[in-house]
C-alpha cells in the first residue's frame, strides 16, 4: 500500500484537471438535463424518485465526505459536475451498460473513499479516453480496462497521460491535499473506475444546480432524467462517506481488495446510510436552491472553473454557446446520430439500474487479466461445448462392434423401377423388337392408361363415379379384410385360438348335417378315424393325461367337468374295448381300478387283453372245427386234421403256459402292490412247467406282449429303477432280451459279493440244463398218451425254431436266477446289511452308493417274502461269495483313498538330527524339538478336498503339469467370471463347428478398410 | 464288355452348384461330436501366431532425395500417394509413394530447414522455414508457366513473417492456414499478412507445432517450448486453455474419428492423448519407446497411430492400448523425425535423420495384393483365433516377442531399472512419512503440472 501511494498521489493532481478539462461539456449539458427531469419528475412521475431515494441512502457516504471536506467539496462538486454529465452523455451510446453500473455501485464506492488519492491518474486517464473516444461504447470500456491494468503493473502509463494535463491540473491540487487531509489512502486497482464516478456524481448535482439558470427541457429522454437521479443520489453518497471514511481507513489499511473486508465494510455502511436515509434524501433538494449563489460564488473564487468552460468547448459535446447556457438542440445533436435502438436500450438499461440498485451493489470493472482470463474460460466452455456435440457419435465408434472405413461412406442408393422403368430405352436389338410389339399391341405403359381412359369416354360422369366408389369401396373392404387378418393372426392367445377352433368345427359340422351323408361317409370316415388316432396318440382317453391330472388334482368339481371326466373314462373304456376286441364287465371293472393305479393299470389292461385274446384264440378254433366239418378240402383229410390238432394242442398248451405265468407274475404283483387285478387263480412255484408229463421251456411266443411290459418299465425308470423291477420282470419274463442287460447293469452297481452276479457263471450250466431236463421221468406218470404227440410236436417245433433256441437258454437262466434270489433272500439280508455297516465304519457316508445298496436289500427282502428256496440260495450265495472270496473291492478303495488324503494332508516334519545339537550320555533328558527344525508342509486339507464326502472317488490334489500349460492364470481383463470365459472358450469358431454364417460372422475383423480407399477424417453433415 | 465297378462321387453332394457358391458341407454341428475342438483351435492359433511372425516383414521401399534429415510430411488430402516432405537442407519433395518417384522437387525451397509442410486445397502446397517465410507452391508437374518437375519453380505466393516459422498446417475447408513462431498466427491465402495473431496472454515461449481440428476444423491445437499445450478457437478468437506438462511435447495430432482427442508425442519418451475437454490427465498414456518421442500420426480410422522417436524405431501403437506396440526397424534408419500414416491407413511412412522416407505396411504381416474370399476368409478365422488364444501362454509369447536391436533393448533395460528405482525410491520414502501424509499419485496424474486457462 505504501509504495503504491506515492506516484498515485503525485498524479491526482493532474487527473483532477484533465477531467475537468474534458467534461466541462458534459457537465453542462448534464445539469440542464438534471434540472429539466428533476423538475419533470417532481411534477409528474413520483416513483421515479423511489429507486433514487434507495441508492441515494446506499451511496450517501460519498456525498457527506465533501459535505465535510467544506472547501473542497465545492471544487470537486464543480469537478464532478463536469465528469458526471459527460459520462451520462455517453452512456446512451454504450452497448454494454455494465460499466456505469459498476461505477454506481455505492458499495465499491465507500471501500474507495478511503482510497480516494490513489485513483486520480486513472480518472484523468479515464476522462481523457471519454473524451476522445465520442461514440462507441467499446472505446470507452477499454481505457477503463487499462487504468485497471495499470494499477497492477505500470505506472509509467499514468504519468505519461497526466504529464499532459498537468497545466491544467494545479487547482485540483488542494483537493487532493484535503483527501490526504481526509486520510484518504492510496485505492487500489479495482476502485478508481468506480472513483471516477463517484467524483462525476457531485458533479451531476452541481449541474442541476447550474440547471435553474437554463429553461426547462422537457423534451429531454427519461433516460437523462434518471442520469440525474443518479447524480443526486451520488451527492448523498458522498456526504455519506465522509461520516464513515474515517473508520475505512482504519480497515481498509490493511487491504482494500480482500472481499471480506469489503463485505464488511459494506455492511457496516448500508447499515448507517440506513440511519441517515431519511436526512440525506432530502438533501439534494436542499442543496440545489440555496447552492446556486453560494456555489457560484464558489465557483468564481477559483481560476480553473473558466479553464474548465474551456475545456468544454474544445468537445464536440459540449458545443459552447455561453457560460452556462445549454440548449436542447446541443443535446440532441449527437444523440440523433445514434440509433433509436439505442434510446430503447437506454430505456431498458435504466430499469436495470435502478433494480440493481436497489438490491445489489455491482461489483468493479475487473481487471484486464482477470477479465480476459474469464472470456478465456467461457470461450472454453463454448468450444467444449461445441466439440461434445461428437460425443454421441464417438460413443458409437466406440462402442462398434464393427466398424467399416470410410464410415461417412455414402451408401449407394438403389433404384427403383420405376426409375428404371422411366430411363428405360431399348438399345439391344430384342429390346426394340419387344418395344415396337408392345407398341403396336398398344400394350405399352401409356398406351394402357389412354385406352382407359377412351373406355371411361362415353359413359356417363355418374356411372364413373358410381364405378369409382365401388371400385374404392372394395378396396376399402378388402384393405380391412387383409388388415383384420393380419391382427387376428397375430393373436397368440391360446384359448382364443381353440375358441375359434371349436366355432369352425361346429360349423363344420353344420355344414356336415346339412349335406347328404353317403357322400360324407367315406370322408367323416376318415375324419374320424384320424381324430381317433389322435385321441389315442395324446391319451385324451386316459387318465394320465395332463388335463386328467390337473382335473384329479383339483378335488372338488363342478358338473361339466365330472361330466368330461365321465366322458374321457368312457371313451378310454371304448378304446379300449376296440383293443381288445369286446368290451366284458370283467375288462370294465379293470378299467376302473386303471383309473386309481395308472403303471399297474397298464401292464394289467395289456395283460387283461392278452387273456381275452387267448380266449378268443379258442374260441376261434373251436368255431374253426366247427366250420372245418363243413368244408370239403385238404383241410378235411385225415393227416390235415392231425396236424391241425397237434397245432391246437401245442397252441393251448403255449396258452396255458402263458396263463400260468401270468398267473404267477399276477400274484407277486398282488404281494407288491396290493392290487386285486388277478384274475388267474393258478399259481405255480417255478416257470419250469410240466406239461403233459414232461418239463419243457417254451421259448417266447408270447414275447412280443411281454416286451412291452419290459419297456414300459424302462421308460418309466432310470436304471436304478429299472434294478427295482427287476424281480418282477424277471419273474414274468420270458423273454432274454429283457432280463440278460439288467444283471450286468446290477453288477456294476453293486457290492463285491453280489448275488445278481451269479447269472453270470451260471448260463454254462443253464444251458444244458434245459437240454437235460428235456423230458422228466417225473412227467410220466401225468400223461402217457399225449407224451408222444407232444414230443412229435416238439421235435417239429424244434425244426421249426431253431433260432429261438439260443432265446430259450436265457429264459431258463433267468428263471434260475429267480430260483436263486428267492432262495438267497433270507442269508443274504444279514450280509449285505453287515457289509454296509462296515462302509460306514469306513467313514463313507455316501448316499449315493447306499441307496442302491439298499434297494436291494430291500428287494431282497421282498423276495424273500414272497418264495423262500432256501438251500438253493444258499448254495448260490455260497458259490458267490466263494468266488470273490477275499476281493474286498470297497474297503480297499476306501483306504486308498484314507492313504491319499493322508499324503496331502499338511503335517509337521521334525527334521531333527538325533544326537546333533543335543547332550548325549546317561541321565540327559531328551529335549523338546525346536521349532524351526519342524518343517511344515503345507498339504491340502481333507475337507477342501475336491472329492471330501464323495466317497467312490479319489479326486486327485496334485498339479498337473502337462494340463497347466493350458491354464490361464488370472481372469483376462474383460471378463468378469470365470464361467465367462470358459463359455466363451468353449465355443469354437472355425467351420469345422459353425454354420456358413456363423463362421463369417464369428471372424469378421473389427475393423475392416478396403485396400486403396480414402479414408477421410469425419465430418459435420448437414 | 467288361463290366468295372468304380467308386462314384455324385459332384451335387461335394461340389457347388454354381461357382461362387459355398461348398456344401456334411459335418455334425453338434458339439459332442467335436470333443477336440478346443484343442484343435489353440493348435491353429498358435499355428497362426507363427505364421504371423514368420511373416511380418514391414519394409516396403525407401524414397530416397533428401540430402538431410526429413524434417516434416504431409499427405495430400483425398489421395492416397502424394506425399510432401520438407528437409533440414531447405529442400522439398513432392513423393508418388505407389510409383515411388518425384512429382515435384524443389532443392532451395527455403533458406535452412524446412519447419513444416501442408497441402492447401488441391495442388497448391504450403510449405513454411525457418527463414521467416511461408511459400505457396503449385506441386503440378507441369504448373502454368509451363515449367516442369526438373525446372526451377518459384513459389506461387510469398507470405513473409517476422520470425522463424516451426509449423504450419491449413485449415480443412477453409483457405486459411496457421502458422506456429512465437505466436500463432492465422493467414488467408489471399493476404500476405496475418489476419489475426493468437497467443496466451503472458507466454513467452516458441510455439513449435500447431494442428487444425479435423472435424471440428475452428479448433486449433498447439504446442510450446514452456512445456505447453494450447488450445485455440478461431471462432472466438483466443487462445482457450493451456496445460503446462512435466517435460515439452514435440509433436500434436488430432485423431480422426474422435474429434475431441489429441495425442501428443512428449520428450518423456511417453505419448497421451487428451480428451480437450477435460485436459487435467491424459486419456491414455502410451509407454514404450525409449527415447524422445519426435513424431506421430494418426491412421485415418484413428483406432491406430505411429509413432517415430530419437531411439531410432517407428512404433504402431493401437488406440487405448498403452504397451507392447508393433516396432520397425532397419539397420540404417537413423532418428525418425516424421512419421505419417497414408490415407487408407495401410502403410505408415517415416522420414528419418539419413534423409530417407521409409514406406511400412501397417501390419507387419498383412498380405499384399489381391485376396480371393477363401483366402480372406482363412486370414479372418486366424486373426480371430489370435484374439481368442491371446490369453494362452504360449501364443501370447509367440506374439509378444519382437526383436529389437541391442541399443534400443539395452536402453530399454536401463530404463526400466531407472522407474524401478524411482519407484522404489518413492515406495521408501512414502514408508518413513507419516501415515496417511503422501499417498502414491496415479501416474496420469502426474503428467500435467497445470492447467491455466
Amino acid at each position: 500500500m505504501a509504495r503504491a501511494q506515492k506516484p498515485k498521489q503525485s498524479r491526482r493532481p493532474q487527473a483532477k484537471s484533465l477531467k475537468q478539462n474534458n467534461l466541462r461539456g458534459f457537465a453542462k449539458r448534464q445539469s440542464l438535463k438534471s434540472q429539466r427531469s428533476s423538475k419533470y419528475s417532481e411534477s409528474s412521475d413520483v416513483y421515479e424518485y423511489q429507486p433514487e431515494n434507495v441508492r441515494r441512502s446506499k451511496v450517501k457516504l460519498q456525498l457527506e465526505k465533501d459535505e465535510l471536506d467544506g472547501a473542497r467539496r465545492d471544487i470537486s462538486g464543480s469537478e464532478d459536475e463536469d465528469d458526471g454529465p459527460k459520462r451520462n452523455g455517453l452512456r446512451p451510446r454504450l452497448v454494454g451498460e455494465n460499466d456505469d453500473e459498476g461505477g454506481l455501485g455505492s458499495d465499491e464506492d465507500e471501500e474507495i473513499d478511503s482510497d480516494e488519492a490513489f485513483d486520480e491518474s486513472d480518472e484523468e486517464r479515464f476522462a481523457g479516453f471519454n473524451f476522445s473516444t465520442k461514440t462507441k461504447s467499446v472505446a470507452k470500456r477499454k481505457p477503463q480496462k487499462r487504468s485497471l491494468q495499470s494499477q497492477n503493473a505500470s505506472a509509467s502509463e499514468g504519468e505519461d497521460s497526466a504529464a499532459d494535463d498537468e497545466e491544467e491540473g494545479d487547482p485540483e491540487d488542494f483537493i487532493d491535499v484535503l483527501d490526504m487531509i481526509d486520510g484518504k489512502g492510496p485505492a487500489e486497482s479495482a476502485d478508481e473506475g468506480e472513483h471516477t464516478q463517484k467524483e462525476e456524481r457531485p458533479s451531476a448535482s452541481k449541474a442541476r444546480v447550474e440547471g435553474d439558470d437554463v429553461p426547462h427541457l422537457e423534451d429531454e429522454d427519461e433516460d437523462m432524467h434518471d442520469e440525474e437521479d443518479e447524480g443526486i443520489s451520488s451527492d448523498e453518497s458522498e456526504e455519506d462517506e465522509s461520516h464513515i471514511s474515517p473508520m475505512d481507513d482504519a480497515i481498509s489499511a490493511s487491504g482494500d481488495e480482500d472481499d471480506d473486508v469489503g463485505t464488511s465494510l459494506h455492511d457496516l455502511q448500508s447499515f448507517i446510510t440506513n440511519l441517515d436515509a431519511g436526512q440525506k434524501r432530502k438533501a439534494p433538494d436542499d442543496e440545489a436552491a440555496p447552492t446556486t449563489e453560494t456555489g457560484e460564488a464558489r465557483r468564481q473564487k477559483r481560476r480553473m472553473l473558466k479553464e474548465r468552460t474551456e475545456a468544454g468547448e474544445e468537445n464536440e459535446f459540449a458545443p459552447h454557446r455561453g457560460a452556462t447556457k445549454l440548449n436542447l438542440d446541443d443535446l440532441l445533436n449527437p444523440l440523433a446520430s445514434s440509433s433509436s435502438n439505442l434510446l430503447s436500450l437506454k430505456k431498458s438499461a435504466k430499469i436495470l439500474t435502478s433494480i440493481s440498485a436497489k438490491n445489489q451493489t455491482l461489483s468493479a470493472p475487473l481487471p484486464q487479466r482477470t477479465q480476459e482470463r474469464l472470456d478465456r474460460e467461457a470461450a472454453y466452455q463454448q468450444t467444449k461445448e461445441e466439440v461434445d456435440k461428437w460425443s454421441a457419435t464417438m460413443k458409437k465408434i466406440k462402442e462398434a462392434e464393427h466398424l467399416s472405413f470410410p464410415l461417412q461412406a455414402q451408401p449407394a442408393g438403389r433404384t427403383s423401377n420405376l426409375e428404371l422403368a422411366a430411363k428405360f430405352k431399348p438399345t439391344t436389338e430384342l429390346e426394340s423388337a419387344v418395344d415396337r410389339l408392345l407398341k403396336s399391341a398398344k400394350m405399352r405403359e401409356e398406351d394402357i392408361a389412354q385406352t382407359e381412359s377412351l373406355k371411361m369416354n362415353h359413359l356417363s360422369v355418374e356411372e364413373v363415379s358410381a364405378r369409382r366408389a365401388e371400385l374404392a369401396k372394395m378396396r376399402e373392404l378388402m384393405f380391412r379384410a387383409e388388415a383384420k387378418a393380419k391382427r387376428v393372426a397375430k393373436i397368440k392367445s391360446k384359448t382364443y385360438r381353440r375358441i375359434k377352433k371349436k366355432e369352425k368345427a361346429k360349423i363344420a359340422a353344420k355344414l356336415g348335417e346339412g349335406s347328404d351323408d353317403e357322400d360324407m361317409n367315406e370322408e367323416t370316415r376318415m375324419k374320424h378315424e384320424v381324430e381317433r388316432a389322435r385321441e389315442r396318440a395324446t391319451l385324451k382317453h386316459k387318465n394320465t393325461g395332463k388335463w386328467a391330472k390337473a382335473m384329479r388334482a383339483r378335488g372338488d368339481l363342478d358338473e361339466d367337468q365330472r361330466r368330461d371326466i365321465s366322458e374321457m373314462l368312457s371313451r378310454g373304456e371304448k378304446l379300449r374295448r376296440r383293443i381288445q376286441g369286446i368290451g366284458s364287465g370283467d375288462e370294465s371293472e379293470e378299467g376302473e381300478d386303471d383309473t386309481e393305479d395308472d403303471e399297474e393299470g397298464a401292464a394289467d389292461r395289456i395283460k387283461a387283453s392278452a387273456f381275452e385274446e387267448l380266449a378268443q384264440l379258442d374260441k376261434g378254433s373251436e368255431g374253426e372245427e366247427d366250420s372245418g366239418r363243413k368244408g370239403k378240402s385238404i383241410f378235411e383229410m385225415k393227416f390235415m386234421k392231425d396236424a391241425i390238432a397237434r397245432d391246437q394242442q401245442r397252441a393251448k398248451q403255449m396258452a396255458d403256459d402263458f396263463v400260468r405265468e401270468m398267473g404267477e407274475s399276477n400274484h407277486e404283483d398282488d404281494e407288491d402292490d396290493e392290487l386285486t387285478g388277478g384274475r388267474i387263480e393258478e399259481s405255480s412255484g417255478a416257470t419250469i412247467e410240466r406239461v403233459g408229463g414232461r418239463v419243457t421251456y417254451r421259448p417266447g411266443a408270447q414275447q412280443s406282449q411281454l416286451r412291452t411290459v419290459n419297456s414300459l418299465a424302462s421308460d418309466t425308470s432310470s436304471i436304478t429303477l429299472r434294478s427295482n423291477d427287476l424281480p418282477s420282470d424277471v419273474a414274468r419274463s420270458v423273454t432274454p432280451s429283457a432280463t440278460s442287460p439288467i444283471p450286468e447293469k446290477l453288477g456294476i452297481a453293486t457290492e463285491a459279493p453280489n448275488p445278481w452276479l451269479a447269472p453270470r457263471q451260471d448260463p454254462a450250466k443253464a444251458v444244458p440244463k434245459k437240454h437235460e431236463i428235456a423230458v422228466s421221468k417225473d412227467s410220466a406218470s401225468v400223461e402217457k398218451s399225449k407224451n408222444k404227440l407232444r414230443k412229435k410236436a416238439q421235435k417239429h417245433e424244434e425244426e421249426q425254431s431253431k433260432a429261438r433256441n439260443d432265446a430259450a437258454v436265457d429264459i431258463s437262466m433267468s428263471n434260475v436266477m429267480t430260483l436263486g434270489d428267492n432262495s438267497s433272500a433270507g442269508p443274504s439280508k444279514p450280509k449285505t446289511r453287515s457289509q454296509s455297516g462296515n462302509q460306514r465304519d469306513d467313514g463313507d457316508d455316501d448316499s449315493d452308493v447306499h441307496s442302491e445298496v439298499e434297494e436291494q436289500e430291500r428287494l431282497l427282502d421282498r423276495k424273500g417274502k414272497g418264495k423262500a428256496n432256501g438251500v438253493k440260495a444258499f448254495e448260490q450265495r455260497d458259490l458267490v461269495a466263494r468266488a470273490f472270496a477275499g476281493d474286498n473291492v470297497v474297503r480297499d478303495f476306501a483306504e486308498a483313498k484314507r492313504r491319499e488324503m493322508q499324503e496331502d494332508a499338511p503335517k509337521e516334519v521334525d527334521t531333527t538330527l538325533p544326537g546333533w545339537g543335543s547332550w548325549g550320555g546317561t541321565g540327559t533328558r531328551k529335549a523338546q524339538p525346536k521349532p524351526h527344525l519342524i518343517k511344515k508342509v503345507a498339504g491340502v486339507d481333507p475337507t477342501t478336498r475336491a472329492d471330501y464326502k464323495k466317497a467312490h472317488v479319489i479326486i486327485s490334489e496334485k498339479r498337473d503339469k502337462k494340463a497347466a500349460k493350458y491354464m490361464v492364470k488370472d481372469l483376462p481383463y474383460p471378463y468378469t467370471s470365470k464361467a465367462q470365459f470358459e463359455r466363451s472358450m468353449d465355443i469354437p469358431i472355425g467351420t469345422e463347428w459353425n454354420t456358413r454364417v456363423g463362421f463369417q460372422r464369428g471372424t469378421l475383423p473389427k475393423i475392416v478398410t478396403k485396400p486403396g480407399t480414402v479414408i477421410n477424417p469425419l465430418e459435420k453433415l448437414l | 464288355m467288361v463290366k468295372i465297378s468304380v467308386l462314384q462321387h455324385a459332384p451335387s453332394t461335394h461340389l457347388p452348384a454354381r461357382p461362387g457358391d459355398p461348398t456344401p458341407t456334411s459335418r455334425n454341428l453338434d458339439p459332442l461330436m467335436h470333443p477336440f475342438a478346443r484343442a484343435r483351435e489353440r493348435t491353429r492359433a498358435l499355428n497362426a501366431v507363427k505364421m504371423e511372425r514368420i511373416f511380418a516383414k514391414p519394409f516396403i521401399a525407401a524414397l530416397e532425395g533428401h540430402v538431410d534429415a526429413v524434417e516434416t510430411m504431409a499427405r495430400k488430402p483425398g489421395t492416397l500417394n502424394v506425399v510432401a516432405s520438407g528437409s533440414w537442407d531447405g529442400g522439398m519433395i513432392v513423393h508418388d509413394i505407389s510409383l515411388r518417384r518425384h512429382i515435384l522437387r524443389v532443392d532451395e525451397a527455403h533458406k535452412g530447414k524446412i519447419s513444416g509442410v501442408c497441402f492447401a486445397d488441391e495442388d497448391r502446397l504450403l510449405t513454411c522455414g525457418v527463414d521467416r517465410n511461408v511459400k505457396l507452391w503449385d506441386t503440378r508437374e507441369v504448373d502454368e508457366n509451363g515449367a516442369g518437375p526438373s525446372d526451377v519453380r518459384k513459389p506461387l505466393n510469398v507470405f513473409p513473417g517476422k520470425s522463424a516459422f516451426n509449423s504450419i498446417d491449413h485449415h480443412r475447408t477453409d483457405p486459411i492456414f496457421a502458422t506456429a513462431s512465437n505466436i500463432v498466427q492465422i493467414w488467408d491465402e489471399t493476404k500476405s499478412a496475418p489476419i489475426s495473431n493468437l497467443s496466451f496472454p503472458t507466454s513467452i515461449e516458441t510455439i513449435s507445432a500447431i494442428k487444425f481440428n479435423l472435424s471440428e476444423s475452428s479448433v486449433l491445437a498447439s504446442i510450446g517450448s514452456d512445456r505447453t499445450f494450447t488450445l485455440y478457437d478461431i471462432r472466438t478468437g483466443k487462445a482457450e486453455r493451456r496445460i503446462v506438462m512435466q517435460m515439452r511435447s514435440n509433436a500434436l495430432s488430432w485423431s480422426p474419428t474422435f474429434p475431441t482427442t489429441i495425442l501428443l508425442a512428449s520428450e518423456d519418451h511417453n505419448l497421451y492423448t487428451f480428451d480437450i475437454r477435460s485436459l487435467k490427465t491424459p486419456s491414455q498414456i502410451y509407454k514404450a519407446h525409449v527415447a524422445a518421442v519426435m513424431s506421430c500420426d494418426w491412421s485415418p480410422t484413428g483406432h491406430q497411430f505411429v509413432s517415430g522417436g530419437w531411439d531410432r524405431t517407428v512404433r504402431i501403437w493401437q488406440e487405448g492400448r498403452g504397451t507392447a506396440p508393433e516396432v520397425y526397424h532397419t539397420k540404417r534408419m537413423q532418428r525418425v523425425t516424421s512419421t505419417l500414416f497414408t490415407s487408407d491407413a495401410k502403410y505408415v511412412l517415416s522420414g528419418s535423420d539419413d534423409g530417407n522416407i521409409r514406406i511400412w505396411k501397417a501390419r507387419a504381416h498383412e498380405k499384399l495384393g489381391i485376396l480371393d474370399s477363401r483366402e480372406r476368409a482363412a486370414i479372418e478365422y486366424r486373426e480371430s483365433l489370435k484374439q481368442k488364444w491371446k490369453t494362452d501362454a504360449q501364443v501370447n509369447k509367440i506374439s509378444r516377442t519382437r526383436h529389437i536391436p541391442k541399443p534400443v533393448h539395452k536402453a530399454g533395460q536401463l530404463k526400466r531399472t531407472m522407474l524401478e528405482a524411482q519407484r522404489v525410491k518413492e515406495e521408501r520414502r512414502r514408508k518413513h512419512t507419516r501415515a496417511g501424509e503422501s499417498k502414491p499419485t496415479a501416474e496420469k496424474r502426474k503428467v500435467v503440472i497445470a492447467e491455466q486457462s
